[in-house]
């Protein structure tokens, strides 16, 4: 292998492990705190509010386990794939309205474990994480 | 007169069923060819008719006929060269680009549409913003790897040109229609996901193609022809205005968030001009960056570095078609998602 095969093949790991770094579901790339922030209690009634534009935020939310939840997902001027909000795990999918509130009941049986949801194309992301 | 006589010539740089009838005509026009026949699987020719000189000669004055659309005829069979050096150039090119387009996610670009209200400027504004955002990973992923294709068999201008004219004529009529009967053409998320993994799929064996490397993509090609070939790949040939448009047409449907936004948009002003306009300016917005991946796949095709280009839009493409259908599967919750954007 000669100098210029070995920098090109070191270039491209180092821009290859970056971009893995940026797009993990795990990283803080994107400017999310570092602590999950945690659900609301609004008149006895657990809430989760998640706004969507070009991605979700907060994109990791805990939650209380076995409680009946609301996800409030906001829009606000949204139109991009984060207003096709699919829940697998729900059998939820909708496309929301481009600014408005969509409220999404979560029932105490489905208040387990780790609920993920994704952009009807698979690009942005966010979980609630029931506890 | 002379007399008829045969020659067998090796062909390089062929590599679909198009390309086989696009010699055979290239060769037919000549008033003192008789019998021109391309075999595909052992990459040779046939010629019989009436030649003066050499068989070298014969190959050199068959070869001016079909070099402007890369391909070349020679007595000795040449080895494949697959052109590994090109990597060097071709693998940081097409991570550092691939890397560019994660930053521009990064960057926020949706805070620039505020509001809902959808005027034709700010249908246009989405139009470019979604044609450098994740929307690219689709359409312009599919544009790059078809238009690559294309000019790398020979295709001309008209090619992409005649893809746009599509898209939008089709956004629209299609649009008008959406407006119109106030129904949107939006598919089930099942839809979604085969669609998006159908296209992830084409975009991997077309990416392969481009890389220009394996063997056995050529047995892909083989099975592909009678479905795409006809369809997609004949689109360079003079005869086919048809195919390319309605692909172009077919964008419509393609799972970009913001194009079927636009679609629901569309849907809600119940009327057909106010509903085409919207989505022909949306479709205009994504003019620029698609007509800069189409032409310029083209031009560059035709460059002595034409090599790197390609194997640098093959990774890109590859590395898109391998996230979408990563994506895809992680909609429907078959796996966990592995990307955020």
């Amino acid at each position: 292998m000669d100098t210029k095969t070995l920098i090109s093949l070191a270039v491209s790991a180092v821009l290859i492990g970056w971009a893995f770094w940026v797009v993990s579901p795990q990283s803080n790339a994107g400017g999310d705190t570092p602590v999950a922030p945690t659900a609301i209690i609004v008149d006895g009634k657990q809430v989760v509010d998640i706004t969507a534009k070009g991605g979700y935020s907060p994109r990791v939310v805990v939650a209380k386990a076995g409680v009946p939840t609301l996800l409030r997902v906001r829009t606000n001027g949204t139109f991009d794939c984060s207003a096709s909000v699919v829940i697998p795990k729900l059998s939820y999918q909708k496309f929301l309205q481009p600014s408005a509130v969509e409220e999404i009941p979560i029932s105490a049986e489905q208040a387990q474990g780790t609920l993920q949801g994704l952009c009807s194309m698979g690009m942005y992301n966010f979980q609630i994480k029931f506890q | 007169m002379n007399e008829k006589t045969s020659y067998e010539f090796h062909v390089q740089g062929m590599h679909c069923k198009a390309c086989t009838l696009l010699i055979e005509e290239a060769f037919k026009e000549l008033p003192h060819v008789e019998e021109a026949h391309v075999s595909l699987a052992e990459h040779r020719v046939h010629v019989t008719g009436a030649f003066t000189g050499t068989p070298e000669e014969v190959a050199a004055e068959l070869t001016e006929l079909i070099q402007s659309h890369g391909y070349t005829l020679s007595v000795e069979q040449q080895v494949h060269q697959a052109g590994w050096g090109d990597f060097v150039y071709a693998l940081p090119i097409a991570f550092a680009l691939i890397a560019a387009l994660l930053l521009l996610q990064k960057a926020g670009l949706t805070s620039f549409i505020t509001g809902s209200d959808v005027s034709y400027g700010t249908a246009f504004l989405i139009g470019l913003i979604a044609s450098v955002s994740s929307c690219l990973a689709i359409v312009g992923g599919l544009v790059l790897s078809l238009s690559a294709e294309s000019a790398r068999e020979g295709g001309t201008w008209r090619t992409p040109t005649l893809f746009h004219v599509g898209r939008l004529g089709g956004f629209f009529i299609l649009g008008g229609v959406v407006g119109l009967i106030g129904n949107s053409f939006h598919l089930s998320l099942v839809a979604n996901v085969v669609l998006s993994s159908i296209v992830a799929l084409v975009m991997f064996i077309l990416g392969l193609n481009l890389l220009d490397v394996f063997r056995f993509t050529k047995r892909f090609q083989l099975t592909l022809p009678t479905v795409f070939s006809r369809l997609i790949m004949r689109g360079s040939r003079r005869d086919h205005y048809f195919a390319p448009a309605l692909i172009g047409v077919g964008t419509f449907f393609l799972p970009c968030g913001f194009t079927q936004s636009m679609q629901l948009y569309a849907l809600s002003t119940g009327s057909f001009m106010q509903g085409a306009l919207t989505m022909t300016v949306f479709a205009l917005g994504t003019l620029p960056v698609l007509a800069l991946l189409s032409f310029g796949a083209l031009t560059i095709a035709h460059k002595p570095w034409k090599g790197v280009f390609f194997k640098t839009a093959g990774i890109i493409v590859i590395t898109l078609a391998i996230v979408n259908g990563a994506n895809a599967l992680a909609t429907v919750g078959i796996i966990n998602p592995l990307f955020n954007f």
